[in-house]
């Protein structure tokens, strides 16, 4: 325990101040990808998807799509043909809040593919664009982290939610929450499909 | 002496209500005003709000599952309706249809009527596509988009709550009475909406 501490407090003795620049001011590398699968409207509507998604099940039962969200999102790390675009998230966050709000926690099959999905989505999403190898390792590291962390931290809070309150409306507000995300979600879906320029620009 | 203060405090409040003057600078756009837009379209049409309301009326008055089916079946329709607007599919008689679901929700709610699951949903779903419909084709082209879909279907919900909120009183028999009053009186102005008079 005291060597862990002398070894943290050493970390942080050493540490430089970031100088470099990135696009969101102050933070890159590992920290930007840490934040970046909350970065975009996409990617936020897509993780608080599959959280709810995934929180709909037991705690037994949850720790396989949170593996099978682990393996996919680091295949999705390994993705080369270009960017994904946002288009892909939305569908996929939309077909799994549908799912969390209509039929939580049943379907199991049908869960895991929209996790795996989900999880190959957020990775090649995470892939930067350009910069030194040893950059963009470091930004998919975060991303990879950032994106495992927030999935275990949304799917455990509704888990915790539903197990510790037994407040009836509990389940109900998940279910609703899970409604609002699939109603944005697809609405900006079809936004990518608008005949409208002025509503397809958006 | 708190007494006082509280005067003191209220003088203040008020006085600063008379002298502030309305914002005029602003232009809608950016996260915060397509929030605010897509917040205040449902909740600026009386239209919408009766009929939201008496959405979570009729989930509250009908019970479980009812209570939470209602009020997840009308967002994910609602946005259906949405999306035929945002691509243009042409829907007959959307205003008549809005005004429509205020009636027939409201006479539900007025006369008690214990619908089967399936039916109330289906019934909801049906007037979710005139709502989703009117507000996919009113998007403003300033707002943020993704800003305008949270703000509205946020409203959406709270609309919903209320209605849930004033209907769980039919646990009691006066309750019962003012929810069912309200259901009548929902239905009153879907009709004035019906004959263009509101």
């Amino acid at each position: 325990m005291r060597a862990a501490s002398l070894a943290i407090l050493a970390i942080l003795c050493l540490a430089t101040p970031a100088g470099a620049h990135s696009p969101v001011p102050g933070i890159e590398g590992f920290y930007l990808g840490l934040l970046h699968p909350i970065s975009t409207p996409a990617q936020a509507l897509l993780m608080l998807g599959l959280g709810l998604l995934t929180g709909g099940l037991a705690k037994a039962s949850a720790r396989w799509l949170l593996i099978a969200f682990f393996v996919a999102t680091g295949a999705g790390l390994l993705w080369t043909s270009g960017a994904v675009p946002d288009m892909a998230a939305f569908a996929v966050a939309t077909l799994a809040s549908t799912l969390a709000a209509l039929a939580a926690g049943r379907y199991f099959p049908a869960m895991a593919a929209l996790v795996v999905l989900g999880g190959l989505v957020v990775g090649a999403m995470s892939v930067p664009e350009g910069g030194l190898l040893r950059e963009r390792l470091i930004t998919m590291a975060g991303s990879f982290i950032g994106a495992n962390l927030l999935l275990l931290y949304i799917s455990g809070l509704v888990i915790i939610v539903k197990e510790r309150a037994s407040r009836a409306w509990i389940p109900i507000a998940l279910r609703v929450a899970a409604a609002w995300v699939a109603a944005i979600s697809a609405m900006m879906l079809a936004i990518y499909f608008a005949p409208n320029p002025s509503v397809a620009s958006l | 002496m708190r007494s006082k203060t509280f005067i003191c405090m209220t003088l203040l409040v008020v006085f600063s209500f008379i002298i502030s003057e309305p914002a005029l600078a602003h232009s809608g756009g950016g996260y915060g005003g397509g929030f605010i837009s897509g917040f205040v379209h449902p909740i600026l049409g009386w239209d919408h709000v009766a009929a939201m309301v008496a959405v979570g009326l009729w989930g509250a008055f009908l019970g479980a599952p009812s209570i939470w089916v209602l009020p997840v079946v009308f967002p994910i329709v609602m946005a259906f309706g949405a999306i035929l607007g945002i691509l243009g599919v042409p829907v007959p008689a959307v205003e008549t249809g809005i005004a429509l679901s205020a009636v027939v929700l409201g006479l539900m709610i007025a006369f008690a009527v214990k619908a089967p699951i399936w039916m109330s949903a289906v019934l909801v779903g049906l007037f979710a596509i005139f709502h989703g419909y009117a507000h996919g084709t009113e998007l403003p082209a300033s707002a943020n988009i993704f800003a305008y879909a949270v703000g509205f279907v946020i409203a959406t919900g709270m609309l919903h709550m209320i209605g849930i909120a004033f209907g769980l009183l039919v646990k009691w028999p006066a309750g019962r009475v003012a929810v069912r009053s309200a259901g009548g009186a929902i239905s009153l102005a879907g009709v004035a909406f019906l004959v263009g008079a509101v």
